[in-house]
């Protein structure tokens, strides 16, 4: 099978049970997206399957054949990082990181689908655990990075 | 943990897929959405030798509006239906319902088609058919059948579909008049109905000429509460009305209890849920919805 | 209130954005599951799958056979090449004080593990695993705590006659607790149940192990709190040395307590790596998590609290019965104990005593969980503290003003021989509640509305050696910090402490930086790796790593810093007491001119020319520091919420948090820590609930079934804090990692007590989830439809 991941194409074999969260990790070694649950309910996992945001632990490898994934590794770039990244830095929105990858993927998924600020902080982020930071300051990060992102839109 | 392993095909069109079904009866299972097929498989709680991804067989993903009704394709994603703008119009219903399926990011791959066929106790959508009096069509290598939703649903986790059968569609009548709401008791946002509720109602000369009263979450298959339709039916929408439809509601319901609530509670809330909803959408149309 | 302790030019204080931040955000975290080894292959654990049995027969052959399997341990095998682990906090009486890492007799919980299959892939481990075949006998399951204690009861342990492990008074003696109560114009008798919890990191635990068979080397990587505690631990458990055995703590993904030790899987992943001679790695899953790591918190109380006329304390006293589970675990009976010793609160109370009881039964062992007890005792006390001023015709605010300890009282010695240092405990309470009260009508939507309080005080910064040894808590209570100035006069501070998400890599940074007059990026924390890392006996654990670590942290480099100044003396020509170190430059103070910078003086010293005489070279130095004594942080808590009647749900309208934890370091960090302790102790509160079934199985081992708060369920908070310094650590700092879990559950029960006082005496278990809460509502309806 290949795919697409952050652009670069990958022509790999893999066993049809392999999930695309392990293909990911495992055999492409993009390590930034994360397993906590492997059920389908942490949100750790989350990355963009042709730019939405999906669980990737509930998707077969065979399933992204020919497809593009983005993965938090896309996000930032020689000008440093993304301004979603920028924010919950300033704003503390992350203590172990382990569920952060899945969250900003999961937030920028469906800014990108032209969802409005408020469903972001109501459905999409309850979509995501975080068992450090009480979400306070994820919420207060994706507030003030909210015009940004939609102007990049 | 990982899945069991499994063969895998992925037809790229429906007769393909038929053939396979047909082929591989109960050994196979169909992957749509995959949110909750998924889970099951990584728990090796479900091990089908055989998964048949439906999810590359094009034209299955359309939805429908027309005077008649709403058909909805199998392969519909929930996020799909639930942001479509002329189905939101005629039926808001729809989206107010998915919209306690799960999180954005998992309705981004449940498939209406996916759900039905799950056939989960505590989901919305087959409630939501209930109310509506919805149909779901079966595709399999001799022709189509058409369910209705009582034909189809048949036990928790059980239906009528054969295992040559593809859900292949579901479909709503649009009738006039009809207001429709979603309400639900879970324990927290997105998570499976503790108690959910579709009411619809029509008014006319002041009192309920129609309701349709239909929940999940409190029994193996999404029940129509008939007896406490008749209740509020004649009547306009008053404490007193209300009352005798939570009793009716309440009389109908024999629960399960499980670690999220009692059966009485689910019961009770049951009634709750319905009467609230019918009371909401009694002030929606004195509010000229 | 707020009254920041910032210095010009100083970095204690700010909110310093954390350096480790943009690895995290940008993928490149190394967590233990990202660790790929040449050769590395994959381990699956065989476990239990039923709560008693005895092993009849094992039978691996088809899976010793599977072409993609390397190896396969049996329970045989693991019990003949391990030995046990530890109970590192031993109660006076306590029935077994280590625990086999394996058996091959009787299993006493699901989960626990059995044996390992090695193969080449994670998923053909599993797939051989089902293959091999255990038999068990089954045994009666005893399950409920308070069915455990009874004659007759199942046996866990036969040959102890009984299931309970631990059986004693704390506190005042009883004959002078009941002698108090007897005299009292007021008792307040309530009997109170704590749920079971599970801690709940978001990154499982997992390992990946190493065995050099030419030089008989052990390397384990681990998702660990503390990698000594699992060096020494893993050591044992295999009959290495201990300096053959190094653990590294990569990046980790949360502990909150249940990473806090080693775990008998850990060992035999480990054996496994030995067997195989391959990398071996393995990741717990989330539904092996459910069963195979710690749990914690299940107490059941019959408590009392006598009142004089006026509604002040005169004695307090609690039964309690606490579930350890199959056996104790590592630190077994002590968030129990801590129970009893934090329950007199922030009051003062005459008298106070306890009856403690902790049993054993079929379900997976209960340990360290964020909160260590302490929410145990604040649900307890601040619902008898509610309920009393209900019944007394007093108010919540003045029930607590009349009986809290003041200023000019601290320090204070409890009933249970805590030695509050400092703090000004009615302030706090006076500003919750100003805090939480409305400033406008609330809306009228039918919803009945409560505020609750909830005041504590925190035992932080374990601890004393001494005090550790009189409770003969098996850790050292000191922390060592080593801090060398490089040549080119950055520096590196190496920690025993071990952060997994606290921000230590930048706190601690701070207290360095600010001694030798650096910016922040000119000093890296090295910690989490026993080669490397000075030797820590406790670790990240009982909020003690700012408090001991921190301080620790002040003297090393407080002693650096004097090097320094005396080198910088001897070449400005000037006295050390007039010289000032900042940005990177020892100045003579009022002489601008008279400067040298530190990378020089660096680059002196570390040549060693020209260097003043009897100083030697370099520029390194080591302090293990001891505290004199524990340190209290403190809080009080209000919350106000909405509650359904007809549907039993409670919304978190507005959530204060009035706190002090002496000196910070860092606010944003601090402000963190108490905004992530909320979100975990209004789990507790409102939806964590771990269950098992009659004869022993776990129904809770998914995120469908046990519930932790997302973000719709944790409001924005207001935190406030006063700074009183602890009196005795260096930096004034005092520990507070735990704080916030500690209060939410008893505010939140407050809060509906208030909103609906016809219900307030059932309100008495936890979680108050929406069955629950409703029922209450109903039988409270029902009663008052029977009085009336």
């Amino acid at each position: 099978m290949s795919v697409t991941i952050n652009g670069t194409r990958h022509v790999v074999e893999v066993e049809v049970r392999t999930l695309l969260s392990d293909l990911l990790r495992q055999e492409l070694g993009y390590t930034g997206t994360h397993v906590g649950c492997e059920h389908g309910v942490c949100g750790a996992c989350t990355v963009l399957v042709d730019g939405q945001a999906v669980r990737s632990c509930l998707m077969l490898a065979p399933q992204v054949d020919g497809r593009e994934i983005l993965t938090v590794e896309s996000l930032s770039g020689p000008s440093g990082l993304h301004p979603l990244q920028d924010s919950f830095r300033r704003h503390h929105g992350l203590q172990c990181g382990f569920c952060t990858p899945g969250i900003l993927m999961g937030v920028l998924g469906e800014a990108n689908a032209g969802r409005d600020l408020q469903t972001v902080l109501d459905s999409v982020l309850s979509g995501h655990l975080c068992r450090c930071t009480g979400y306070v300051n994820i919420r207060a990060a994706i507030r003030d990075a909210w015009p940004t992102l939609k102007e990049r839109r | 943990m990982k899945p069991a392993p499994f063969a895998y095909r992925d037809p790229h069109s429906l007769d393909e897929a038929l053939a396979l079904l047909d082929q591989h009866g109960d050994e196979a299972v169909v992957l749509a959405g995959g949110q909750s097929l998924v889970p099951l498989l990584n728990l090796r709680l479900s091990r089908p030798a055989m998964i048949v991804d439906v999810n590359r067989i094009p034209g299955l993903d359309g939805i429908t509006v027309d005077d008649g009704g709403v058909e909805i394709g199998c392969l519909a994603r929930a996020s799909a239906v639930e942001w479509h703008q002329e189905l939101f119009r005629r039926l808001p219903v729809m989206a107010a319902a998915l919209h306690h399926v799960g999180h954005p990011q998992i309705r981004n791959r449940t498939t209406i088609g996916g759900n039905l066929a799950h056939a989960d106790p505590a989901s919305e959508l087959p409630a939501v058919m209930a109310a509506l009096d919805g149909e779901i069509r079966l595709t399999s290598p001799t022709g189509v059948r058409r369910l209705r939703w009582d034909e189809f649903f048949i036990g928790p986790f059980s239906t009528a579909r054969q295992p040559q059968e593809l859900v292949t569609s579901a479909w709503l009548p649009l009738t006039g008049g009809l207001c429709a709401t979603f309400q639900e008791v879970a324990r927290r946002h997105g998570d499976f109905a503790v108690v959910g509720a579709c009411v619809a109602c029509r008014e006319q000369d002041g009192v309920v000429a129609e309701a349709r009263i239909a929940l999940c979450g409190v029994s193996g298959t999404p029940l129509r509460v008939r007896a406490a339709e008749r209740a509020i039916t004649g009547r306009p929408v008053d404490a007193d009305s209300l009352a005798q439809l939570g009793e009716a509601v309440r009389g109908a319901l024999d629960p399960p209890a499980d670690i999220h609530a009692s059966a009485e509670y689910r019961r009770e809330v049951g009634a709750t849920i319905v009467s609230r909803a019918l009371a909401a959408l009694w002030e929606g149309r004195a509010a000229g919805h | 209130m707020t009254n920041r302790m910032t210095r010009p030019g100083m970095l204690v204080g700010t909110p310093v954005l954390r350096v480790n931040d943009p690895k995290l955000l940008t993928g490149k975290g190394q967590f233990v599951d990202d660790l790929r080894l040449p050769g590395m292959v994959h381990a699956t654990i065989l476990r239990s799958p039923v709560a008693h049995a005895r092993i009849v027969a094992v039978d691996a052959g088809e899976a010793e056979l599977d072409p993609n399997v390397l190896a396969v341990i049996t329970p045989e095998a693991a019990v003949r090449d391990t030995k046990t682990l530890p109970c590192v906090f031993v109660m006076p009486g306590q029935r077994m004080t280590a625990y086999p890492v394996a058996t091959a007799d009787v299993v006493r919980y699901v989960g626990q593990p059995l044996g390992v299959v090695v193969a080449r892939s994670r998923a053909a481990a599993e797939d051989a695993a089902e293959t091999v075949r255990i038999d068990f006998a089954e045994l009666p399951a005893v399950v409920d705590p308070e069915i455990a204690v009874l004659d007759g009861a199942p046996l866990l342990y036969p040959d102890w006659g009984t299931n309970v492990a631990i059986d004693m008074d704390g506190g005042d003696p009883p004959e002078q607790v009941e002698q108090a109560i007897a005299a009292a114009a007021h008792v307040i008798a309530m009997r109170f149940r704590i749920q079971r919890q599970s801690g709940q990191p978001m990154e499982p635990r997992g390992v990946v192990a190493r065995w050099d068979a030419a030089t008989r080397e052990l390397t384990m990587w681990s998702s660990t709190q503390v990698p000594h505690h699992v060096r020494d631990g893993l050591a044992d458990a295999l009959g290495l040395p201990y300096d053959r055995v190094r653990v590294i703590a990569p990046d980790v993904g949360g502990g909150f307590g249940p990473k806090d030790h080693l775990y008998p899987d850990e060992v035999l992943v480990c054996l496994a790596a030995m067997r195989t001679g391959r990398p071996v790695k393995w990741i717990e899953d989330r539904r092996e998590h459910f069963t195979a790591t710690v749990q914690a918190r299940e107490q059941i109380h019959e408590a009392r609290l006598a009142l004089d006329g006026d509604g002040r304390f005169l004695a307090l006293h609690t039964r309690m019965l606490a579930d350890l589970g199959a056996h104790p675990s590592n630190v077994g009976a002590g968030p129990a104990f801590v129970t009893t010793g934090l329950l007199q609160g922030p009051y003062r109370i005459p008298v106070s005593g306890s009856h403690m009881t902790c049993v054993v039964t079929n379900k997976t062992p209960v340990g360290a969980y964020r909160g260590f007890g302490m929410q145990q005792a604040a649900w307890v006390r601040e619902r008898l503290v509610d309920e009393a001023a209900r019944r007394l015709g007093s108010t919540p605010h003045e029930i607590r003003r009349r009986n809290m300890l003041r200023r000019d009282e601290l320090p204070y010695t409890t009933r249970t021989n805590q030695r509050y240092d400092s703090g000004d405990y009615i302030a706090a309470l006076d500003r919750a509640v100003t805090l939480v009260t409305p400033s406008t009508p609330p809306p009228d939507d039918g919803r009945r509305r409560g505020i609750g309080l909830s005041s504590y005080v925190e035992f932080t910064g374990l601890g004393p050696t001494a005090v550790q040894q009189s409770r003969n808590f098996r850790l050292g209570g000191y922390e060592t910090a080593r801090v060398r100035l490089e040549p080119d006069g950055t520096a590196t501070l190496l920690t025993g402490v071990c952060p997994h998400g606290q921000g230590l890599e930048t706190s601690l940074a701070q207290l360095v930086a600010d001694q030798l007059g650096l910016p922040i990026e000119d000093v890296k924390v090295v910690f989490g790796d026993t080669a490397t890392a000075p030797y820590s006996s406790a670790g990240t654990i009982a909020s003690r790593s700012m408090a001991v670590g921190g301080g620790a942290t002040v003297r090393a480099a407080g002693k650096v810093r004097q090097k320094l100044l005396q080198i910088a003396a001897n070449a400005l020509e000037a006295s050390p007491d007039d010289l000032e170190l900042t940005d990177r430059t020892v100045r003579v103070r009022g002489t601008p001119k008279s400067a040298i910078t530190i990378r020089s003086l660096a680059e002196q010293a570390w040549l060693g020319w020209g260097l003043p005489p009897g100083v030697a070279p370099g520029l390194e130095e080591q302090d293990i520091y001891d505290p004199e004594d524990i340190s209290y942080s403190y809080a009080t808590h209000a919350a106000a919420i909405a509650v359904d009647v007809k549907t039993g749900q409670i919304e978190v309208e507005r959530y204060i948090v009035v706190h002090d934890c002496g000196v910070i370091v860092n606010p944003m960090i601090v402000d963190g820590q108490i905004h992530g302790g909320v979100a975990q102790g209004l789990g507790g509160a409102l939806l964590e609930e771990v269950v098992y079934d009659p004869t022993g199985q776990p129904l809770t081992t998914t995120y469908m079934d046990y519930l932790i708060p997302t973000s719709a369920e944790v409001p924005d908070m207001v935190v406030e804090h006063s700074e009183i310094p602890s009196p005795f650590i260096p930096g004034g700092m005092k520990g507070m990692g735990e704080g916030g879990t500690i209060a939410p559950p008893a505010a939140l029960g407050n809060a509906l007590a208030n909103a609906m006082p016809e219900i307030a005496h059932l309100v008495t278990t936890t979680p108050l989830s929406l069955s629950t809460v409703w029922s209450w509502i109903a039988r409270g309806s029902r009663t008052s439809t029977e009085r009336a």
